[in-house]
């Protein structure tokens, strides 16, 4: 443990910890509202679309200042949303094409940029290639007051405006129709998803960048039913994802930070998928083999009742082949034995056959005609 | 600058020289439409006809080349919550995380006005629009678990909750059982007896004379608009869908199917 206390009395450690726990919060958070409006695939373009801004920044600038390289980044961002929109409303392309389009542009522009100012920037160009990739040991203790201030508003507006942002991802036509300002409510969301994607381009890089803002919304979305919890679990599980992400990079040499976070938070993911409650892939495996075997045990039931009415005997002994044939299918011993243990059939021995046979209990009676509507025959045998 | 002098308040809704374009050709041309208050109207015409268009450009929600609209002589701006907007049920995604009352309590959401949270009076409200639907017993179920006919009478229940005198369903009848649309035409019919008026994109011509007491046929232009018996002829059937379907919807003389 001491060997944990030192690394976290580092200085640096602590700033990428507290780094990549935000950042890791505020895309959780502004992740939710994106996948939620099928606009996941938007954080990727933006992201990428950041990297022309960071070199124009630079360019423009002349040094790595980092306020000029991340207004480039928010305005290359913002321009790319805007071609977007304008090819999706004004040209018959569908928006993944358009997405597409969009993101291979900026990013080529983007990565030809890049070479141009390595080539031609000197040393001080050197670290602009980390935006590719995130270099999590660049941030600055002044930087985390931005992503803290980024974060609050961020926050203080999904508070302030929870009840429209949720019906505008829910239902916007109805909400335009009700006289909110669509459109508006709309851009601010946007602008938030760009704010984070620039916050986090230093830590994670603008290709690995999207994951951060889906990643924690899908995981969060298997373990919740309303949006409240959904929205706090998404950011838990981002600040989760950057905090350890942050640990395990520091204590291991030569691991990235960014594709750590970005490693575990889809992690969580994957176990999400599987084991969440209700929606996880094992819960509705087991709930669908659960649901197979009641019906199958009560078409077992009705058909002894049918057996036992054909014979107007309640307490008729049928024989397994019997019960097979007359069930059209095979009855497992395993459903036999949990038809036994809930008191529903009995096993009794019919001499002088040596097979075993079963006859249905009371109980069993009732069952069989709850299901199959038809009334319990004559009781001249006696149930057992 | 806000114009208060009412043009026409004598309809509940009034269109005039609206043209829609959605690209190269017309989606509307030249709808002149007069719907009185009190009844309950139908729009039919065939598919391409402009019938969604037609309902959200008189909601404001598509922007027409020429002319105006007006509920009750305001312009829709001016109606904002005194409108219950039923889209169709498709195109929203019910997997949403979110519970029935809290789709139901949307329907509130313009009258709490920015930055109010939905309080104890709106989960009363709530709870009585679905008490009206039959789904009283659904409200603290989320809304992936609905059926299609349940799914619609929740979207019902948030046009019904701001108590609205005018509203407005989009194919409210379409994927619904014929239980589901027994209830939904009873309640609509109940509160056009009220008094409200009630407009509806209908599908299926075998029911409109029965449901319906006033019928606008559309297709891109008006082809008729009036009270049900003197709409539904032949003539205007064969003007609005062409000749091969006025022999399966031939209005019958008199009475009603």
């Amino acid at each position: 443990m001491s060997g944990l206390a030192d690394l976290l009395s580092s200085g640096i450690v602590q700033t990428v910890l507290i780094g990549a726990a935000m950042l890791g919060a505020i895309s959780g958070m502004l992740g939710a509202f994106a996948v939620l409006r099928r606009q996941s695939l938007l954080g990727d373009a933006l992201s990428h679309a950041a990297l022309p801004g960071v070199c124009l920044g630079f360019i423009l600038a002349g040094t790595r200042d980092l306020g000029s390289i991340l207004l480039g980044a928010f305005v290359t961002g913002a321009l790319a949303a805007l071609a977007m929109m304008l090819i999706v409303r004004r040209t018959t392309l569908k928006t993944d094409a358009a997405l597409g389009i969009v993101l291979s542009v900026f990013f080529a522009v983007g990565v030809v940029l890049l070479s141009w100012v390595q080539g031609h920037g000197g040393a001080a160009s050197a670290g602009l290639a980390s935006f590719l990739f995130g270099q999590a040991a660049a941030i600055l203790r002044s930087d985390l007051w931005i992503m803290g201030g980024i974060g609050l508003v961020a926050l203080a507006l999904v508070l302030a405006l929870w009840k429209e942002f949720k019906l505008v991802s829910f239902d916007a036509d109805f909400a335009r129709a009700q006289g909110f300002p669509v459109t508006l409510l709309e851009v601010a969301l946007t602008v938030m998803v760009a704010l984070a994607i620039v916050v986090g381009l230093q830590l994670v890089g603008v290709v690995l960048m999207v994951a951060l803002l889906i990643a924690p919304a899908a995981a969060a979305r298997q373990w919740t039913t309303t949006l409240g919890p959904m929205v706090a679990l998404s950011a838990a599980f981002g600040a989760a994802s950057g905090a350890a992400g942050a640990l395990v990079s520091a204590t291991t040499r030569g691991l990235a930070t960014g594709p750590v976070v970005v490693l575990i938070a889809t992690g969580v993911v994957v176990i999400s998928l599987f084991v969440a409650p209700q929606r996880g892939l094992l819960w509705q495996a087991l709930a669908a083999r659960r649901a197979r075997a009641r019906i199958s045990d009560g078409r077992v039931l009705t058909t002894l009742q049918g057996l036992a009415n054909a014979h107007r005997d309640a307490s008729y002994p049928a024989e397994r082949g019997m019960l097979e044939t007359a069930l059209g299918a095979r009855a497992p011993s395993a459903r036999i034995a949990a038809l036994e243990r809930r008191g529903l059939i009995h096993p009794v021995t019919h001499p002088p056959e040596t097979t075993p046979h079963w006859e249905l209990t009371t109980a069993g009676h009732a069952e069989a005609a709850a299901l199959s509507g038809k009334p319990a025959g004559p009781k001249d045998g006696g149930a057992a | 600058m806000r114009d208060d002098t009412l043009h026409e308040p004598g309809q509940a809704l009034h269109i005039e020289d609206i043209t829609v374009s959605y690209g190269a050709n017309p989606a509307l041309w030249d709808i002149d439409l007069d719907i009185p208050p009190g009844v309950m109207c139908a729009i039919v015409g065939p598919n391409g006809a402009g019938k969604s268009t037609l309902i959200k450009t008189a909601l404001g929600l598509v922007r027409p080349v020429a002319g105006h609209v007006r509920f009750l002589g305001r312009p829709v701006a001016q109606m904002r919550g005194k409108i219950g907007y039923v889209p169709q049920r498709h195109s929203v995604d019910w997997d949403f995380p979110t519970t029935v009352r809290d789709v139901v309590e949307m329907g509130l959401y313009h009258q709490l006005g920015w930055f109010r949270r939905p309080d104890a009076q709106a989960r009363t409200k709530a709870q009585a629009a679905l008490a009206e639907v039959g789904m009283q017993d659904y409200a603290s179920r989320q809304i992936s678990q609905l059926s299609g006919g349940q799914q619609q009478r929740v979207f019902i229940a948030r046009a019904l909750v701001q108590d609205a005198p005018i509203l407005i369903l989009d194919e409210p009848l379409a994927g619904v059982d014929a239980a589901t649309e027994a209830v939904i035409i009873a309640l609509l019919q109940r509160l056009r007896n009220e008094g409200r008026t009630i407009i509806v994109v209908h599908h299926d011509l075998t029911t409109v004379q029965s449901y319906f007491d006033w019928l606008v046929m559309l297709n891109v232009r008006i082809i008729a608009q009036g009270p049900m018996a003197q709409v539904y002829t032949p003539e205007n059937l064969r003007a609005a869908y062409g000749r091969q379907l006025a022999m399966i919807a031939t209005p019958t003389e008199g009475r009603a199917m």
